[in-house]
Order: structure tokens, then C-alpha cells, then sequence
């Protein structure tokens, strides 16, 4: 498995061009195991001083950064330190948390109303497909209200990061996206 | 200073959205645009998965830049397709031509299209598509059900193709017919 995603994000390896992707969502998502998932790299955990935790994962030039968003207010100004120049957001929704799905919603707005993101392509993953009751990715697409994206590319892809699936496929499409912009 | 540069550099944009059933070819032949025009390598027609969501490829000519908009074509995404009609300039549908079972479905999808106030008057362009499989309905049938909608069509510009996306015939003779008509209709 893991070979097969470094072999994927290859594709992305040209020149000294650092690639950038933000992993982000609610706590609770399944992002970090979505990056131990993908089995490219070492993932480090830093606590910065101004207080939020970021865990990263570098491979060659691709750099895969995670926080989680919500709550927290006094610190979002220095969430911006970390929006700069990035190629694509990967959204992880718990699919089967109808009752957050509004602060999901609200928060991926919020992010992606950053003049910084304007240009990054954004991939859903639905995650947690693997719990009873999750949401569809239709569904989800509709709660977090991504059919009212103008001008940027998204993709939505079904996932359990628990059994490792659909992982691939909106990994497959975001490389893809990234290349093609 | 920057805001003179991109001034000066604007291109004006345009909004092309590719939509017909789901399976019709639309993401391949999205791939196919980016290949030709941007010279990038493009998605693995075998690779490429239902789309659920927007796929996006923008293609410069002369001093405009078109935006090509793929929308997934499921049944339930086409709600999806509505947010995007305001802002729309020219409709590529895609249809596959090779098969028949679903004329139809692509027949009344497309009539749903043509009665949506927003899309009032913007050209249509409807590419036969799929011209490189066996056994396909050939262009002059995907013609007949455009002819038996015709009077829905009202005075907008509309026109049947043939095309590949996969081997790539078609495309750029489409891309040019829904860039003069798009210019046709600012006048």
C-alpha cells in the first residue's frame, strides 16, 4: 500500500517546486490516520509555542501538513502562517456525525474564504464510511454545501481510513488536479 | 503595481460547462482538452473514476480564457448542475453515442437543460462522443434526437458533432465552434 502512494505522488516531483497539501477537518476526522495510511513518510508532531499542534509528513518535495480546525478562536490568526502557497486542502469529514456536520460546514467555509486558498483544489473525504448510518457522499457533498463552490476544483470520494479504502481513488484524483491547474 | 499588471494581463474568462449522463466521457475528454491545449499529460481514461464533483480545465485562446467546468453526471448530482447555470456562457453535452439503451435518458436530460431560464439563449454544443468504440450509433442518430427536440430549441445556436475522447477527434473543432459562438452571442 504504501508503495503505491509514493509511487502516486511521484508524479508530483519535478523540480525544486515544494508541493503543499493541508490535511484538515474537524477532531476527530480520522486525518491523522489518514496520513499514517498513506505510509510516505515519518510523521512529525510539533507543538509550537503559539499553541497549536501540527503534525507533518515529508516526502521529497511534498510536504502533508494536519491540524484540526474548530474551537480554539484566539489562535486561527496563526493558522494563516500555514495557508500560503498551498496546492490542495483535504477536507476529512466523520461521515457519520450528523451532528457536527454544520460546524464542519462552517469552517471549511471560513478556510476557504482565505485569499491565500483561493487557488488550491480541494478534495472531501467522506470518511468513516465503515460506521453504520454514514452519510453518502452525495450527502455530505450537500451538508457542507461544496455544490456552491464557484471557481475551484473538488472532488468528493467516499473513505474509511480505518480499512484503508477509497484512499486511493481521491488521492489518484487530487495528483491528478494538482498537475492539471 | 500588481493590480496594473493583472490589469493589463486580464484575460476575459468564459464558463463552459460539460455536462450529460454519467459515463458519456465527460472527465476523458476534459483530459483530453488539458492534453492538447495545456500539454499536460492528462488522467488515464482507464483511471479515471465517476466524478463527484467539479473538474476544471482552463484553456487560453487568443485573448480569452475558457473555463471548462465538468460536473459529475450521477442522477443524484445533477442538483449539483444548478448552482453553476448563472454564470454559464456555452454548454458542451455529452453523449454517449454507442449507446443506444440510453438516448433517452440523454434526450430528456438535455430537455430539462434547454427550459432552465438561466441558460436562456447560450449556445449548445452536443458532441456525439465515444466515435472510437464498435458497434456505434453513428452521429446522424444523436442528430434525429436533437431534430425531435428542435422546436424547444428555440433561436439558439446548436450544433451536433462527432468525437473522441479518447483518441481525440472532435476536440478541437468543438472547442473552436463554442468559442466563436460564444463571441457571436457578446455581440
Amino acid at each position: 500500500m504504501g508503495g503505491y502512494f509514493s509511487k502516486l505522488f511521484n508524479q508530483l516531483v519535478f523540480g525544486d517546486k515544494e508541493v503543499r497539501i493541508l490535511i484538515l477537518g474537524l477532531d476527530g476526522a480520522g486525518k491523522t490516520t489518514i496520513l499514517y495510511r498513506m505510509q510516505i513518510g515519518d510523521v512529525v508532531s510539533t507543538i509550537p509555542t503559539i499553541g497549536f499542534n501540527v503534525e507533518t509528513v515529508t516526502y521529497k518535495n511534498i510536504k502533508f501538513q494536519v491540524w484540526d480546525l474548530g474551537g480554539q478562536t484566539n489562535i486561527r490568526p496563526y493558522w494563516r502562517c500555514y495557508y500560503a502557497n498551498t496546492d490542495a486542502v483535504i477536507y476529512v469529514v466523520d461521515s457519520s456525525d450528523r451532528d457536527r456536520i454544520g460546524t464542519s460546514r462552517d469552517e471549511l467555509a471560513a478556510m476557504l474564504n482565505e485569499e491565500e486558498l483561493r487557488e488550491s483544489v480541494l478534495l472531501v473525504f467522506a470518511n468513516k464510511q465503515d460506521m453504520k448510518g454514514a452519510m453518502s457522499a452525495a450527502e455530505v457533498s450537500e451538508a457542507l454545501g461544496l455544490p456552491r463552490l464557484k471557481n475551484r476544483q473538488w472532488g468528493i470520494y467516499k473513505t474509511s481510513a480505518l480499512k484503508g479504502e477509497g484512499l486511493d481513488e481521491g488521492l489518484d484524483w487530487l495528483v491528478n488536479a494538482i498537475k492539471g491547474t | 503595481m500588481s493590480g496594473a499588471y493583472r490589469y493589463l494581463t486580464r484575460l476575459d474568462e468564459y464558463s463552459i460547462l460539460v455536462l450529460g449522463l454519467d459515463g458519456s466521457g465527460k472527465t476523458t475528454l476534459l483530459e483530453k482538452l488539458k492534453h492538447t491545449y495545456n500539454g499536460v499529460p492528462g488522467m488515464d481514461p482507464a483511471k479515471i473514476q465517476p466524478t463527484v464533483g467539479v473538474n476544471m480545465a482552463k484553456i487560453r485562446i487568443q485573448k480569452c480564457l475558457l473555463k471548462f467546468l465538468d460536473l459529475g453526471g450521477q442522477s443524484d448530482l445533477r442538483s449539483i448542475w444548478e448552482s453553476y447555470f448563472e454564470d454559464a456562457h456555452a454548454i458542451l453535452y455529452v453523449v454517449d453515442a454507442s449507446n443506444a439503451k440510453r438516448m433517452d435518458e440523454a434526450k430528456s436530460v438535455l430537455l430539462w437543460l434547454t427550459r432552465v431560464a438561466e441558460l436562456d439563449g447560450i449556445p449548445i454544443l452536443v458532441l456525439a462522443n465515444k466515435q472510437d468504440t464498435t458497434d456505434i450509433q453513428q452521429v446522424a442518430q444523436v442528430k434525429e434526437m436533437i431534430n425531435s427536440i428542435a422546436d424547444c430549441l428555440d433561436t439558439r445556436d446548436v450544433r451536433v458533432m462527432g468525437g473522441s475522447g479518447i483518441q481525440g477527434t472532435g476536440v478541437c473543432e468543438a472547442v473552436d465552434w463554442l468559442f466563436s459562438r460564444i463571441m457571436e452571442n457578446k455581440k
